[in-house]
């Protein structure tokens, strides 16, 4: 029964061909495609929950299935299901596209999946491709042609560009070593980390990922993108492609050994570059999506910080990272999705007075802020301060030091949208926004678990604890 | 680690009850003012009632650590649950509840989103009551900064003169503040080789390296300082206190400053005492400067609140003197000093507060003569004014004397000039009388009703409790020394 661990995979799989036979129809039925897709993404979740526990490899041991790829798989699974949730009014996107939408949608998931899994370069770059090529397409989905072409454009150039380097890296490793499993890699290379073409290798191979991270200096498309792209595909992007990005970074984070100092000198500058110019450039941004991108640059400087401790505690925190970003980044956008229910882009002054047409989300709006700048008792701090304590027991104190200072500047813009949603009063005509039930269990649920896990994060730690011990 | 609990949660129930509290205010409907504001009084009413019954119940002949509560939080990191009373926190304790509940009676007239109000202010208040009872490292940050989430709300939307240019300001500086406590935190913990953010365990001597010490301390001592008003990183303070609503100028000056002084204190002068004799000459002279720069600034304001913000820089500069003296009459006479200064200060923005809400001025050169209209609520300012200037008979002398005595000792000079900056501070605090108060009356106001009793009940506590612990400063004397004698004998081995 070897074909069990896949059943996930084959699961997303199966969806995704439902949804290719489904867009053949000539009448769309969007509301039917509608259910059937959150169906689809709510049995997924629960598949990728039943599979936690599974173990074991496929492909003549290219493809690995173990606590660490499983949780990965259900918080892409949830990632999916959550953004589901907000396409009951898909504004953004043509009703005849809504069906291949969705395909794509799980088609990308399938492929993420497959990346968290993928312990053999050519496993590891066609997964990645996959999930790029079926982003790049849900890009320029976007209702208005040339904006969403435009983004979809920005993104595949320099998607290609930063998987062409990453294919240079991978070649330049098996150029060294003769293998191109990690785990032989990491065999191999035990003891020679300081070989100018592993680190040359393995520095190009993590471009790839600094790309879809949007770790400086791969981060020029995100603002762009965010803008250009359809909200739920924007959301989808800031939440489980960041996931799948952070999975393979730390897989492959295993080749540096435990001392490489070139390499962690290298991380530690574009963490700061990153986290700095995030902050710095969101500061003047006036859409709200762009601001939410450049905070994402940012927030990718804050998990290098753990990536960069190479060490099983900045690993862990770099995964609660990941969970904490699935949830707070959902969050935000899920007001993003609800105000601009047009499918339109939404300015910061369109935020005005929401603290009376809809409390609920205003609420959800300020406790998904106060958590990305990362202010207690909320789940972004614990997330910064495990890998805040992770850098320091490397000896990194002056890196804290410069990310809290980040913090602060982080929470000079996030009180400027806080302002606008509770400052300033509705301009006239602004009627009370509609909300439908769900989307208000929803976003109070959102709510609860930002604070909540806040509050008490521990299960959630010792979950990311266990699966980086799988992954070592 | 199982769970210790000494006695009836006390402690808790403090905490629980501000929490219960928001939770139900959320739950009322905004239409129903009146329902919310009752609500605010009880839950608040009940926090005050425990911090009085635990300042009383407290048994000084025995000392230490009492109603102790741990509960083992997050264990692969050492993070506990850890509530504890001793000398220190008790008096901050109590003036938490005496200031959070006169502040809710101070705002009895609010009509403008009164359940946003509430709500928020009760989230602040408890993250003051988590900080002070907090004897575990990580939950003192994180307490700290849930007493920041809710000022920028709070000042932006209910605030008065340059509200939003206000709240910005001091919400960045207060959590820039925590950007250099949050790394020492965190340093000390890896450092200490203990896996455990418990200050108590961390206090033991020999944890850390003098190095160790004087680094840390000094980030510590700068973070926390910000919230104490230091000079020089005092400036968010009058202006975020002139533009916040008057029960938050009460729990701003009253109590956060305070935050900021007790976790000089709690944290960084526990931890590392070397670094806190090492740095001890900065801290004596930012202090110096603190004191007389805010004497001098508060000479020239024109607006009420002004005044009072200055004072407070002033005011917090001479804790910040008495715990750079490493002797035992200075950390009395520092912690008496907080105390002190967080109900006169409170009484003082209380009374500006009614004033304002009837005239709708806080400009010195357009009210004059209020005494003759309203002599109750000018009686009440100018009690806490000449309270703020040290007069025998009220709280705040004493802890002047013991502070300046304990300075006298140590820094000769610079105790001389701070005292010298008394006079200073008298001198504005009576120009501000004479001018207010006396003189001519405003025509303009002459209709305008005095306090009567029930809008005066917050001023009448504040009032006697100032009376009381100067009549018998020897009540909160008594209390501080359980802790700050064994901590001063305790480093001296």
């Amino acid at each position: 029964m070897t074909w069990l661990v896949f059943g996930p995979e084959l699961f997303y799989l199966a969806a995704a061909t439902l949804f290719l036979l489904v867009s053949l129809r000539a009448r769309p039925n969007p509301k039917r495609e509608y259910l059937l897709a959150l169906s689809l993404a709510a049995a997924g979740l629960l598949v990728c929950v039943a599979g936690v526990k599974l173990e074991g490899a496929l492909f003549a041991g290219s493809y690995r299935v173990d606590l660490y790829s499983q949780v990965f798989k259900v918080m892409l699974a949830a990632g999916l299901f959550l953004v589901i949730c907000l396409c009951a009014e898909l504004n953004g996107v043509r009703r005849r596209h809504r069906s291949e939408f969705y395909l794509l949608l799980f088609l990308c998931t399938l492929a993420m999946m497959l990346l968290t899994s993928g312990v053999h370069f050519i496993t590891i770059f066609l997964a990645l491709e996959l999930s790029s090529y079926s982003l790049y397409i849900l890009v320029a989905l976007r209702r208005e042609p040339d904006m969403g072409l435009e983004a979809g454009m920005k993104y595949f150039l320099i998607g290609i560009f930063a998987s062409a380097v990453t294919v240079f890296g991978m070649a330049l490793l098996y150029a060294a070593t003769g293998v191109m499993r990690i785990d032989d890699l990491v065999r191999v290379i035990f003891g020679r980390a300081d070989n100018p073409a592993v680190i040359i290798g393995l520095l190009l191979t993590l471009c790839g990922f600094f790309f879809k991270l949007a770790v400086f200096p791969f981060h020029f498309w995100a603002p762009d993108v965010y803008q250009g792209a359809p909200n739920q595909v924007a959301t989808y992007i800031s939440t489980a492609s960041k996931v799948a990005a952070i999975a393979v970074f730390l897989r492959l984070m295993l080749l540096a050994g435990d001392g490489n100092i070139y390499l962690v000198h290298i991380l530690v500058t574009l963490a700061i570059v990153s986290m700095t110019l995030g902050n710095l450039a969101a500061i003047a941004e006036q859409d709200l999506k762009r601001l939410l991108a450049y905070s994402t640059i940012a927030h990718a400087g804050y998990v290098l910080i753990g990536v960069l401790s190479l060490n099983s505690a900045g690993y862990a925190g770099a995964v609660f990272y990941a969970m904490s970003l699935l949830v707070m980044k959902f969050s935000a956008f899920l007001v993003v999705v609800q105000v601009a229910y047009d499918g339109g882009n939404l300015r910061i002054e369109q935020l005005a007075g929401l603290h009376r047409r809809s409390p609920l989300l205003a609420m959800t709006l300020m406790v998904s802020a106060f958590s990305l700048a990362g202010i207690p008792p909320t789940i972004g701090f614990t997330g910064k301060f495990l890998v805040f304590t992770a850098a320091m027991q490397q000896g990194h104190f002056p890196l804290v030091l410069i990310a809290m200072i980040n913090v602060v500047i982080s929470l000079y813009y996030y009180l400027l949208v806080i302002r606008a949603a509770y400052l300033t009063e509705p301009a006239e005509g602004l009627p009370v926004l509609p909300i439908s039930g769900p989307i208000k269990s929803l976003s109070l649920a959102m709510v609860c678990l930002m604070v909540v896990l806040g509050i008490y994060p521990y299960p959630l730690m010792e979950l990311a604890a266990d699966a980086v011990r799988a992954l070592m | 680690m199982p769970m210790v609990f000494a006695s009836f949660p006390y402690l808790s129930a403090i905490l629980l009850s501000c929490l219960v509290g928001l939770l139900v205010i959320l739950l009322v409907p905004s239409e129903r003012k009146m329902w919310i504001k009752w609500i605010s009084a009880v839950f608040s009413g009940l926090t005050l009632v425990l911090s009085v019954y635990l300042f009383f119940a407290y048994d000084k002949s025995v000392g230490g650590l009492q109603f102790v509560e741990k509960v083992s939080w997050i264990p692969p990191l050492g993070i506990h649950y850890f509530n504890a009373a001793d000398g220190f926190n008790l008096p901050n304790l109590l003036l938490t509840g005496i200031v959070f509940f006169t502040g809710v009676l101070t705002m009895w007239e609010l009509q403008h989103r009164v359940k946003e109000f509430f709500a928020l202010y009760f989230l602040l208040v408890a993250g003051v009551f988590g900080l002070f009872m907090s004897m575990d490292l990580f939950f003192i940050f994180v307490w700290y900064d849930v007493s920041l989430f809710p000022m920028y709300l709070l000042i932006a939307v209910w605030g008065t003169t340059r509200k939003e240019y206000a709240a910005m300001k001091l919400t960045l500086y207060l959590l820039a503040g925590s950007a250099l406590i949050l790394p020492a935190v965190i340093y000390l913990f890896v450092n200490s080789g203990m896996n455990t953010f418990d200050i108590v365990q961390l206090m033991q001597a020999g944890t850390f390296s003098p190095f160790e010490q004087k680094f840390a301390f000094i980030f510590l001592y700068l973070g926390f300082g910000i919230l104490a008003g230091v000079w020089p990183f005092h400036t968010w303070s009058p202006v975020g206190h002139v533009a916040a609503p008057h029960a938050v100028s009460m729990v701003h000056a009253g109590v956060l400053m305070k935050i900021g002084a007790f976790g000089v204190l709690r944290v960084a002068i526990f931890l590392c005492p070397q670094g806190w004799h090492y740095w001890a000459q900065l801290m004596a002279a930012l202090a110096a400067i603190g004191i007389i720069y805010g004497a001098l600034a508060g000479l020239r304001q024109t607006d009420l609140k002004y005044v009072i913000g200055y004072s407070s820089v002033s005011h917090m500069g001479i804790v910040g003197l008495g715990l750079s003296t490493l002797s035992v009459d200075g950390l009395n006479g520092a912690v008496f000093q907080m105390f002190a200064h967080g109900i006169m200060t409170a009484l003082l923005f209380s009374s500006v507060g009614y004033i304002y809400d009837r005239t709708h001025t806080k400009a010195i050169a357009e009210l004059g003569g209020l005494s003759r209209i309203m002599p109750v609520a000018s009686a009440y300012f100018i009690v806490a004014a000449l309270a703020s200037m040290g007069i025998p008979g009220l709280a705040n002398f004493w802890g002047e004397l013991l502070v300046f005595i304990a300075a006298f000792r140590v820094y000769p000079f610079r105790g001389v000039v701070a005292i010298a900056a008394l006079v200073v501070s008298a001198l504005f605090m009576l120009r501000v009388i004479q001018q207010t108060f006396y003189g001519p009356r405003n025509e303009k106001y002459a209709s305008l009703p005095d306090v009567s009793l029930k809008v005066g009940i917050p001023r009448i506590i504040l009032l006697s409790v100032l009376l009381f612990f100067g009549l018998f400063p020897s009540v909160l004397v008594d209390m501080i020394e359980t802790a700050s004698v064994p901590f001063i004998t305790g480093l001296a081995r």
